[in-house]
């Protein structure tokens, strides 16, 4: 029983990450029908922008609790603007074109040029992110947790809800809803739906840079660390369906404790292959994904 | 007149130019990663050889000629060892090689030393077979040569210790899905077989995992008394990292790799205390290691060494490919081979000092008796077993196999 508390909170830990990094594919595709395959690149960015900072803030003689703080906004926005320099090089004239793999193309290279320059910038040993939190684990009942992984879980569901609420309730918001339901009839009643789409990938790489520095304290952060995580969210992007922001926070947590479940109960070495025959078998059985909606496209 | 004056010029150049021709330097490739997830080893390893090979040429150099060590990232990546390979051989003509921190690289670049019979000392990749690839009577001569301590000696240390020194008697055994990590952790195993011990559990993880709670809870319902590891720093951390999550506390004994940099100041406190095989620890335990670590601090501006045992094994490389050559009269391969494999003088290194440390069948200068445990304490690798090293145990030189 304290075995089966430990795995369902250690994967919920790592599907939250896998959560909010699909997140951001989620936010692209409803408003284009596109993804930035460089999601995890956007996540190392993100995590080497924020360790960059914190040295930088701890140097001028802040503590690391405060320095982590003062960090975070400014990584939101460094966030965004990588977002934006991907949809404004890779993304626009591909869709301009009605081409359908340019973006694919685009957003892969991207990816490398962001990666290459993450090694150039901070070499390619990983290294170590300070934690703003005692490492010390807090034990409630039979579980045992970190108190970071605790903020990743908390921090990652704020920061869907808060997308999602501006999503829905500002005007900006509906905007976006407009032009991911009918993006021709969103453009003539005067919205500028290329604006929108910009901002949806800012978005989209505003929630991976926050992914990346929520969970650098507790792995390591290096050129190499969003690579791995960007498939895997990929694969829980299709398992909970491309549309739907609740969606990838439940496909998250599926192949999170899938996971862990798989590597206790049956072998390590098998750890990933049941999150990928779930991934094959949604594709078979539900191709938009366990909670996405049909979209009945009118050729 | 005039003519006369310009005859004696041009005569006079000639002199110059034919001396320039004589003392032209010895080319000698240094191959490493420089940049990527191994380049704590490898600008650590470039960095003892450059310091090595500074040092002769102030001396007079080799043959009276400067040594000159033309340098190449291999990036860790096969392909790109290969390709810069092929330009050290055949653009800059090196007469020999040293290098190589990862085993992937080292089996693919050999190849074209071996055809072109040029000497290679490969002085960090420690996969067992890097140095048996081309053994005789199946090849004429076997150019690959290693001053670093293979998998095979390290797995039956951590063996050694684990089970006889330390007394314990279930290991659990963490291993990455890499070559490296699938490779030690077979001479792990057998290793402990020899022991008539079995490991209670063995696990795998890939490169990247950011969460190793399934791999430490198999261990630990399992009954480990101590983990075992064949893996590198980032992920080592995370184990070092999920053990103190769960508040469970047993010895972590691994590779040389726990040394790693990204292991050390990736874990923290949760890493103290792990133990590893180090051919070199960075503390004066002679006169010679003494020297040796004042002036790699100070040429590099450095008081930690990212991985001092590539630097000691770099620097020592060059001294043994120097000797070589000095003894060959020759910078012609097959000559610098058979010299390395019949070395006839001591060659004082930091790891030890180097008595025939070759021979036509036996390619390996690290036996099993010269590296010592090293011990995470305080963010640096220290002495595990102080006694180890004391009086006359400091210099340690191989034995029969």
């Amino acid at each position: 029983m304290n075995i089966l508390a430990q795995l369902i909170v250690s994967g919920i830990v790592v599907g939250m990450i896998y959560g909010v990094i699909a997140f951001g594919y989620q936010l692209t595709f409803s408003t284009s029908k596109t993804l930035n395959f460089g999601q995890g690149e956007a996540l190392t960015l993100g995590a080497l922008v924020g360790l960059s900072l914190v040295w930088f803030l701890t140097a001028r003689g802040l503590g690391i609790g405060l320095a982590y703080i003062v960090m975070l906004p400014l990584v939101l926005m460094f966030g965004l603007a990588q977002g934006a320099v991907v949809e404004r090089l890779g993304v626009r004239q591909a869709i301009k074109n009605k081409s359908e793999a340019g973006w694919i193309m685009a957003t892969i290279a991207l990816g490398i040029i962001f990666r290459n320059i993450a090694e150039n910038l901070w070499g390619r040993d990983a290294l170590k992110f300070p934690s703003p939190l005692p490492e010390i684990a807090i034990v409630v009942g039979p579980v045992r947790i970190q108190p970071m992984e605790v903020v990743i879980v908390l921090g990652a569901l704020a920061m869907m809800l808060a997308v999602e609420a501006f999503n829905r309730k500002s005007i900006f918001g509906k905007a976006v809803v407009a032009t991911a339901s009918d993006r021709d009839a969103a453009g003539l009643m005067g919205i500028n739906t290329g604006l929108v789409i910009t901002f949806s990938y800012a978005l989209s790489s505003m929630a991976a840079a926050f992914a990346g520095v929520l969970i650098a304290p507790i792995t390591l952060a290096g050129a190499t660390m969003g690579g791995v995580l960007g498939l895997k969210a990929f694969a829980v992007a299709i398992i909970g369906g491309l549309s739907s922001g609740l969606g990838v926070v439940v496909g998250g947590l599926i192949l999170g404790i899938t996971e862990t479940f798989t590597g206790y109960y049956i072998s390590t070495g098998y750890k990933d292959v049941p999150g990928l025959v779930l991934l094959l078998l949604v594709l078979a059985l539900k191709p938009t994904g366990l909670f996405g909606k049909a979209v009945i496209k009118k050729v | 007149m005039k003519s006369w004056a310009s005859a004696a010029a041009l005569a006079a150049v000639f002199v110059w130019a034919n001396q320039a021709c004589a003392a032209e330097s010895i080319k000698i490739g240094l191959t490493g990663p420089f940049t990527g997830g191994s380049s704590s080893m490898g600008v650590s390893m470039r960095d003892g050889a450059k310091l090595a090979a500074a040092e002769i040429n102030k001396a007079g150099g080799v043959l009276g000629r400067q040594l000159e060590l033309v340098e190449r990232d291999d990036e860790a990546k096969n392909e790109v060892g290969v390709q810069v390979t092929q330009e050290l051989i055949n653009k800059e003509g090196v007469v020999a090689n040293l290098g190589y921190a990862n085993t992937g690289v080292a089996l693919a670049s050999t190849r074209f030393y071996q055809e072109a019979e040029i000497p290679v000392i490969d002085n960090v990749a420690t996969g067992s077979i890097v140095t048996r690839q081309f053994l005789p009577p199946e090849h004429k001569a076997n150019y690959v040569f290693r001053n670093a301590a293979n998998d095979k000696i390290q797995s039956g240390m951590i063996a050694e210790e684990a089970i006889k020194r330390q007394g314990f008697k279930k290991p659990a055994i963490l291993a990455d899905a890499t070559n490296y990590g699938q490779l030690g952790q077979k001479d792990l195993t057998a290793a402990l077989g020899t022991m008539g011990v079995k490991p209670v559990t063995i696990e795998k993880f890939n490169i990247g995992d950011t969460d190793m709670t399934a791999q430490v809870l198999r261990a630990k319902e399992a009954g480990a008394d101590v983990i075992l590891t064949y893996a590198i720093g980032p992920e080592l951390a995370q184990i070092a990292n999920a053990m103190g999550r769960q508040g469970w506390k047993v010895p972590l004994i691994g590779s040389w790799t726990l040394s790693m940099a990204s292991f050390i100041d990736g874990s923290g406190a949760n890493g103290e205390g792990a133990m590893m095989p180090q051919t070199f620890i960075q503390a004066g335990t002679t006169p010679r290691r003494k020297a040796f670590i004042e002036s790699f601090q100070k040429t590099y501006n450095i008081d930690r060494m990212a991985s001092p045992v590539s630097a000691a094994q770099g620097y020592d490389s060059v001294y043994l490919m120097a000797a070589a050559i000095a003894q060959a009269k020759s910078t012609d391969g097959r000559k610098v081979r058979a010299a390395l494999e019949n070395l006839e003088a001591k060659v004082e290194g930091v790891v030890t000092t180097y008595d025939k440390p070759f021979s036509a069948t036996d390619h390996e200068a690290i036996s099993a008796n010269i590296p010592v445990f090293g011990v995470v304490k305080g963010g640096r690798v220290v002495l595990a077993h102080p006694e180890d090293l004391e009086g006359d145990k400091a210099i340690r030189t191989k034995t029969g196999s």
